[in-house]
């Protein structure tokens, strides 16, 4: 036998038994992943307990969970707390972040720099340091507890100006020469803004907004301070936190978070698969490559 | 339609680096001028400050008697086109070219007259409808210069419009915008780093380097008079040969003795010299490499080897080495050349090299200036 | 020409020339440069000094030229001007620019009225705090005691600040007034004609665009980001908490003592500068793991699934990604349920046999090192899908002709991974490195969500409450403020610190690496 064929298939085969481990691993990975929310949703249809218990296939299938959750917990009132922050927020948000973005990107004056550095040194404070402050100002003027939603958005709009890096990130990407052939056919700038590059923004104004609206969902931190343990001005997150935070209502409540857990998860996940496209491209063209 | 004058223009950038030095130019109305030079000599700066893109930092600019320093690039009249055409990508071709229209205001009727007007003298009318990213390098250029003829400025400026075509585009463009000149009769004050394109389009070119003008002067004037070294080679390809060597006097005539040689100054160059006493010295010889020609004395001319010989068509360009090991470049014509005086301009072989008076330059040694400036 | 070889008697310790260093091998460089790089420390201290030192004398030199010009405006100025001095807006409306005259008039106007009517209240409050207990007195009308409100700290601070600010303002104000008029001045004497109020509000369109722009965010920011935070750095100069908040009882300035207390090293119970010292620690460490643990999977996950040959390669991707879509607090609780002691976890392997009894449960959240450990892999879990997108949003980007030099040139896959996938990795993620690695000293949600910061740890008893062996500076700044006594001052001191080694980090790695020149720069 000679020698070339024996090489010639020792690479292949070695090809295939790279690749073969490569998918062993990646399959191994994928049901890692995945098991915990596949467990979750199990345990959200369980009907014979509400306590934690250690199996995961129910003995009996049901939707007690989903509707003991609204008609049993304040579920139905943190899910429109939540979705009303979402919506409100997500609009000023955009305004204020794409205001702020377009600025720093593509108008140049004196203090831009000191400006961005500013903003810069500003974010190195842990930002739940001006809770404290904010939360009783708030309480002043009763936004905050069972009137948390006001206060709660106006927190969230308020500073969302120095969130700016990826959306300018985008802004940069366009010709400055579009400007300034704007400019010398006689536009003025709020004109350029309006008429040339808003038109050519659709992307990161989508990517703002639905970013803007998915975070108040997964917001624990500021939530729970705001609504100082009313109910009623809970969001999701802290409302389900709530349902399992000490051990009675662990034991009582435990599947009815399951079941809220998988209802909140359905509609973000759902909308974070569509924008995941615009996430790369936001996070790699803008904040990643710097 | 205007006079252009800018007098004393300076641009200096915050870390005080000063990018152009008092700039003093008038731009006499349809006058087509060129700002030509190597990269960042300051010639986009100096053209950007009369568009308004940047501020001037001293000095005055002013269009038709008015000083425009402080107005708006809209203000001021003026026309745009960019090295990368700048078209606006959400709007359509005849949007682009309507966009200042419309910004002013003006009616439907009168937008869709102007725009077909100019879209007919571009050759561009089958693309009204189209993106810009559906249309060539080319097309766009024309796009780019439809929307900055559509307002019939005082002044045309142009950044470097050819640079991004590929060379075959560049010379047809290149006519063209002749053709354009033509048309629209108006200032235009053009920029571009290709000294081809500067001594073609040209009524006057002004040559820059490091923020400085180095001269202003008609295609011809650059040419056969060029004020220092710097414009003696940029101007003109290939480059213009220069060599260090001896101006000498002997019985009241100048010779120059380069690589052993003894060559007499004659003509007008000479009869210059001699008016102006000009005294014997060492300086840098110019003399282009189409000027230089076939010698038939062998004594008195400057002998050299042949190294390569690039045939261009029409002529030869042979690179050809002197004794001391500098590198000359001579233009042949080849038409008149008999066989085996062709056979003769190979490689390896000799080559013997003279020139007459009135091509030659001389520069200062030490401040490269011409000595017959 | 004499060759002398000098490559025995370089000492790695002196300054090599470019050329000689190529002469090192790979080992002796890389200690070269971490030696310089240590030397060089000095040096980058001596140099922070200096530019401090010369921002401080850049100051004064400008205040003092700024004092020059004043006086000057003053002296020079036309009658118009001096008196505008004291009424401001007069030189404006003097010279037909009614509008602007007008603003600034108010403006005046106001600022008096409220300095009157409330400022010099509470400036005099500020040094003090206020010093008036509540208390009761007889309200005839209702026959009983009612409470009368003393001085409220909370509020003589807040207030006491935003007289302090509302001061500056009006000082700028009146700066800028005054040299408007020797603007206006300037400009009227070389011929020209002042911006009528249509000019200024068409500019605000053009010119001062930026402005129109700016204005909602930047009023945002500072009412609701540097007042707090200014607000929040007096406080750690106070013993403001739960039980002297201001309204019931008085907090006062104790000026460095909370400081002292923090740096202060007796080794007694409810020492806080130990338990500082040991939830510091835990959070670098923790920081450090938790972003390079993250990254190095992420990337090895990202170069699996992006192998030649590999099919399916969307699917793959997609299970990851919809793993991280669900929000990040249904994730955590539900694990961090999953593995406590009467959980699904333990309840498994009790069913299947695989512990005896309940006295072999794994308490994962109750030990430390375990807890530790469970934080990262779980924080694994959460964190690698974000990277593993972003890697290969880079490794497309990555020409494929370095690849293919490479294979001619002879290099099997794991050479054109370190030497080429990797650096061109680091280089374009090192600004992101540095933002996830400042973000993870701050996660609030993986540690809060998954132990609450436990298991507790009496060593970590302070006056301030307790802590655990998984805290994070960040969690034990909250629950210093939602525990029983809310001590605030402490929580301000926290945060601060926090500041100082968030930001003593970012100038290190800033400085050290070139790739972080964040700013494009268009000529």
């Amino acid at each position: 036998m000679t020698t070339t064929p024996k090489k010639h298939m020792g690479l292949k085969a070695k090809e295939r038994l790279s690749n073969t481990i490569i998918y062993i691993l990646l399959i191994t990975i994928s049901i890692v992943w995945l098991i915990p929310f596949i467990f979750l949703v199990f345990e959200s249809f369980r009907v014979e307990s509400t306590y934690q218990v250690g199996y995961v296939v129910p003995k009996q299938f049901g939707l007690d969970n989903y509707i003991n959750l609204f008609t049993k917990t304040d579920f139905p009132i943190w899910f429109k707390n939540t979705f009303i922050i979402g919506l409100f927020a997500s609009v000023i948000q955009t305004i204020i972040v794409l205001c702020m973005s377009y600025t720093l990107s593509r108008l140049r004056f004196k203090g831009r720099k000191l400006l961005m550095n500013v903003m810069l040194v500003l974010g190195f404070f842990p930002g739940f340091l001006s809770m404290i402050i904010l939360y009783k100002v708030l309480s002043w003027f009763n936004l905050t507890s069972a009137n948390s939603v006001p206060g709660l958005i106006l927190v969230y709009v308020a500073s969302s100006g120095m969130g700016y890096y990826v959306s300018k990130g985008f802004f940069d990407t366009i010709s400055r020469s579009l400007d300034e052939a704007a400019r010398v056919d006689g536009a003025t700038r709020f004109q350029v803004f309006t008429k040339i590059i808003m038109p050519l923004s659709k992307p990161i104004v989508i990517y703002t907004i639905l970013t803007a609206f998915m975070a108040p969902w997964g917001d624990f931190m500021f939530a729970k301070y705001i609504s100082h343990a009313t109910s009623a001005g809970m969001n999701v997150a802290v409302g389900l936190q709530y349902l399992i935070s000490t051990p009675q209502n662990l034991s009582a409540y435990y599947t009815m978070f399951c079941a809220g857990g998988v209802l909140v998860a359905i509609p973000i996940t759902i909308l974070f698969m569509c924008l995941q496209r615009y996430y790369v491209e936001g996070v790699t063209g803008g904040a990643v490559k710097g | 339609m205007a006079r252009v004058k800018l007098t004393d223009v300076k641009k200096v950038y915050d870390n005080n680096v000063v990018a152009v030095h008092d700039f003093n130019l008038d731009i006499a109305d349809k006058e087509f001028i060129v700002f030509v030079g190597p990269s960042g000599c300051g010639k986009s700066t100096t053209l950007r400050m009369v568009a308004g893109l940047e501020e001037i930092s001293s000095g005055t600019v002013e269009i038709d008697g008015v000083v425009v320093n402080d107005l708006q690039p809209k203000d001021r009249d003026i026309s745009m086109v960019f090295q990368n055409y700048a078209l606006y990508p959400h709007l359509t071709v005849f949007e682009n070219i309507a966009f200042p229209l419309r910004l002013q205001k003006v009616p439907q009727e009168e937008v869709f007259k102007k725009v077909t007007e100019v879209s007919e003298i571009l050759g561009i009318t089958e693309y009204l409808n189209r993106k810009p990213r559906a249309l060539s390098g080319g097309q766009r250029q024309r796009v780019a210069i439809g929307r900055a003829m559509v307002r019939n400025p005082k002044v045309f400026l142009m950044d470097e419009p050819l640079s991004n075509l590929d060379a075959k585009l560049r010379n047809q463009m290149r006519a063209e915008i002749i053709l354009l000149r033509k048309r629209i009769d108006t200032t235009f004050i053009y920029v571009t780093h290709d000294q081809t394109e500067a001594m073609t389009l040209g009524d006057r070119i002004v040559i820059m380097k490091d923020g400085y003008i180095q001269q202003v002067g008609t295609p011809d004037e650059v040419f056969d008079q060029p004020k220092n070294l710097f414009v003696a080679e940029f101007i003109g390809a290939p480059k213009m040969n220069t060599f260090r060597t001896n101006l000498i006097k002997e019985n009241g005539e100048y010779y120059v003795t380069p690589f052993g040689s003894k060559l007499l100054v004659d003509g007008l160059k000479g009869e210059e010299l001699k008016k102006r006493k000009i005294e014997p010295q060492e300086v840098i010889l110019g003399v282009r490499p189409e000027h230089m020609v076939l010698g038939k004395d062998a004594d008195n001319d400057i002998d050299a080897k042949i190294l390569v010989n690039e045939m261009m068509g029409s002529e030869l360009h042979l690179h050809v080495v002197t004794n001391d090991n500098t590198e000359l470049i001579v233009r042949v014509p080849t038409v008149d050349l008999s066989h085996e005086e062709r056979a003769k301009l190979t490689s390896g072989n000799e080559f013997h090299i003279t020139f007459k008076g009135n091509v030659m330059n001389f520069f200062d040694v030490e401040s490269e200036e011409n000595l017959l400036n | 020409m004499e060759k002398t070889n000098n490559s025995k008697n370089i000492s790695l310790f002196d300054d090599i020339g470019d050329l000689d260093l190529l002469q090192l091998t790979k080992f002796q460089t890389i200690l070269y440069k971490i030696i310089h790089f240590f030397k060089g420390i000095p040096n980058g201290v001596a140099s922070l000094f200096k530019y401090i030192f010369s921002l401080i004398k850049n100051f004064f030199v400008w205040i003092k030229n700024d004092l020059t010009d004043i006086v000057q405006t003053f002296v020079n100025g036309d009658y118009k001007t001096k008196l505008s001095f004291i009424i401001m807006g007069f030189g404006s409306i003097a010279r037909g620019q009614i509008l602007r005259g007008l603003l600034f008039l108010v403006f005046e106007i106001v600022f008096i009225v409220y300095m009157y009517v409330a400022g010099f209240h509470w400036l005099g409050k500020l040094p003090t705090l206020g010093t008036e207990l509540p208390g009761t007195a007889y309200d005839p009308r209702l026959d009983t005691y009612v409470r009368v409100d003393g001085d409220d700290s909370f509020k003589c601070l807040l207030y006491g600040v935003l007289t302090i600010l509302f001061i500056l303002a009006f000082i700028y104000t009146w700066r800028l007034n005054v040299k408007q008029n020797k603007i206006s001045e300037e400009i009227l004497k070389s011929g020209k004609k002042l911006k009528s109020a249509k000019d200024d509000v068409s500019s605000l369109l053009d010119e001062q665009f930026h402005k129109t722009l700016l204005a909602l965010p930047l009023t945002g920011i500072f009412f609701f980001t540097v007042l707090p935070i200014l607000f929040m750095i007096l406080v750690a100069f106070t013993n403001y908490d739960g039980a002297h908040d201001g309204y019931s009882n008085l907090f006062t300035w104790v000026g460095m003592d909370n400081f002292n207390s923090l740096f202060n090293l007796n080794l007694g119970a409810n020492n806080l500068s130990v338990a500082f010292g040991e939830i510091l620690s835990w959070t670098l460490i923790w920081a450090f793991f938790a972003t390079f643990t993250n990254y190095f999977l992420g990337m090895f996950v990202a170069i699996m699934i992006n192998k030649k040959g590999i099919k399916f390669k969307k699917i793959w991707r997609g299970i990851l990604v919809l793993t991280s879509a669900v929000p990040q607090f249904i994730s955590l609780l539900y694990v961090s349920k999953m593995f406590s002691a009467n959980g699904l976890v333990n309840g498994m392997l009790l069913n299947t046999g695989i512990i005896s009894d309940l006295s072999h449960i794994i308490r994962f959240w109750e030990d430390t090192t375990l807890a530790r450990v469970m934080v990262i892999v779980i924080n694994i879990w959460i964190g690698v899908p974000y990277l593993m997108l972003i890697v290969t949003g880079i490794l497309m980007n990555i020409p494929a002709d370095l690849y293919e030099s490479a294979r001619i040139d002879g290099a099997n896959a794991a050479q054109q991974f370190f030497k080429i996938t990797l650096p061109y990795m680091l280089f374009v993620t090192g600004p992101y490195l540095l933002t996830s690695f400042i973000g993870n000293i701050n996660n609030f949600n993986v540690i809060y969500l998954l132990t609450a910061g436990g298991p507790d740890n009496p060593k970590l008893l302070t006056s301030a409450g307790t802590a655990g062996d998984t805290d994070l500076l960040v969690t034990w700044l909250f629950k210093i403020t939602t525990g029983a006594e809310s001590k605030y001052y402490l929580a301000s001191v926290i945060g601060i610190m926090i500041f100082v080694v968030v930001s003593f980090l970012a100038l290190i790695v800033y400085n050290a690496i070139p790739s972080t020149r964040n700013e494009e720069d268009y000529s």
